[in-house]
């Protein structure tokens, strides 16, 4: 039996803040754009063209239908030969993450419209209100509202998905994590350092998710 | 761009990539399976009116909630046979890691269902005298069960698409067997391409499945 010494992580605490600040890092970004993204699909998928529904739709299903890790190397191989160009890692790793982040947010949005009810729109009309007003001022504040908790469990996923671009090389918490774990030959001491690191993070969200959810589910109620 | 398409790199080592189809199909399934049961007991542990029981089972679905599927697939791999002596096969800890973490969030399914049942249907259960047995077997437990498959199955095909993350740790599995044609062919956006078809081609049934059940449950 060997003995386990925890302190060998601690020499390496710079190494594991950097990965750290790159995973936040790329999480924030992601979730950002990929936000974007999902709310103008979500509404996408209200329009009256069907082209763009049906466009939309198999973007969503596509994303969420086949494994992260494929997205992330069609991405990082195929895009620059398709392209032409370049692209740095962290872009390569922002464009999947965002992209997924996009079809996952766009079905919490898609729930979300659905509660705005179309006597909204009916007051829109009624007001005169053009259409880019109705949406930043009538539907998106509503929306926002009620998406906020689910969008706060896909940002958690997302956190917990970005692991996945050090199988590409971006030195993230999970790479750094791998390549000391490999140097040093304490995978048990590294790796459960690791993940706690996540959990430490997500955990938290997720309690705040809970909260806020029964907080709102009482207000509707009132 | 130039870039010129050639299927033919694909198509001629098609058998490598349905191998690896299979085994990841069977990874699917083997965890489902592990899921499924496992994920239930938590479930039943999760709903305890004893904090001891709770306690535990609280704790690992957090922690598997709460982490990235991959470190837990590679501190499977790593960690297990270090702490506890044990060597166990590839495949079967690639089952393990990928069951536990599915258990993990069929428990919270399971869950949540069976604290959706009303609380009239229990005082009902009381009124014709049904044991507290009778009432979980009879009353609770099949509402509760009806009510979670959809996520139950969205879950189990979210599996699908995590079981890739084995190929890390060298499980040749569909998403390995893509990436050695990809550099072995130099062709990665068709082998890329196709396969992440082929994991499209598994999921959206499941995915509309979900979609109908969904649909056609009174609200």
């Amino acid at each position: 039996m060997m003995s386990y010494d925890f302190s060998v992580v601690l020499r390496f605490s710079d190494a594991l803040t950097l990965g750290l600040v790159m995973t936040l890092k790329l999480t924030v970004l992601s979730i950002l754009i990929g936000s974007v993204i999902g709310f103008a699909v979500a509404l996408a998928r209200t329009s009256s063209n069907g082209v763009l529904r049906f466009i939309c739709a198999t973007y969503v299903e596509f994303f969420r239908g086949t494994p992260v890790l494929v997205q992330l190397f069609w991405i990082f191989f195929c895009l620059p030969l398709i392209l032409g160009v370049e692209l740095s890692n962290l872009v390569s790793g922002v464009i999947a993450l965002s992209l997924y982040m996009g079809a996952v947010s766009s079905e919490t949005f898609r729930a979300a419209l659905r509660t705005v009810g179309p006597e909204q729109h009916d007051a829109a009309i009624a007001l005169g209100l053009p259409s880019h007003v109705e949406v930043t001022y009538v539907v998106l504040p509503q929306a926002l509202l009620r998406a906020a908790p689910p969008l706060l469990s896909n940002s958690v996923s997302l956190f917990k998905e970005s692991a996945l671009v050090s199988a590409v090389g971006l030195a993230d918490l999970m790479f750094v994590g791998q390549n000391i774990s490999n140097t040093t030959g304490r995978p048990v001491e590294v790796l459960t350092i690791v993940a706690l690191i996540y959990f430490v993070i997500a955990f938290p969200i997720t309690r705040v998710v809970t909260v806020f959810e029964r907080r709102m589910l009482r207000k509707l109620k009132a | 761009m130039n870039y010129t398409f050639d299927l033919g790199a694909v198509t001629r080592n098609f058998d490598v990539l349905l191998q690896g189809l299979s085994l990841t199909l069977q990874l699917t399934i083997a965890a489902n399976i592990v899921g499924l049961i496992l994920g239930f007991l938590l479930a039943l542990m999760l709903v305890s009116r004893f904090a001891l029981v709770r306690g535990p089972a609280t704790a690992f679905v957090e922690f598997f909630r709460c982490t990235p599927a991959l470190i837990q697939i590679v501190w499977f791999f790593y960690c297990v046979p270090m702490l506890f002596n044990v060597f166990i096969g590839s495949i079967t800890m690639a089952v393990l890691a990928l069951g536990l973490n599915l258990a993990a969030f069929n428990a919270e399914a399971y869950r949540a269902a069976i604290q959706a049942v009303p609380r009239e249907h229990e005082d009902a259960g009381i009124a014709l005298g049904l044991s507290p047995l009778q009432r979980v077997l009879y009353i609770i437990l099949p509402s509760a069960i009806r009510a979670s498959v959809p996520v139950l199955l969205t879950n189990g095909i979210g599996i699908l698409q995590q079981s890739a993350l084995v190929s890390i740790v060298a499980v040749p599995d569909l998403m390995y067997e893509a990436k050695t044609l990809a550099t072995e062919t130099y062709r990665p956006i068709e082998t890329f391409t196709i396969v992440a078809l082929m994991y499209f081609a598994i999921s959206l049934p499941v995915s509309q499945l979900v979609g109908w059940l969904e649909r056609r449950r009174p609200a």
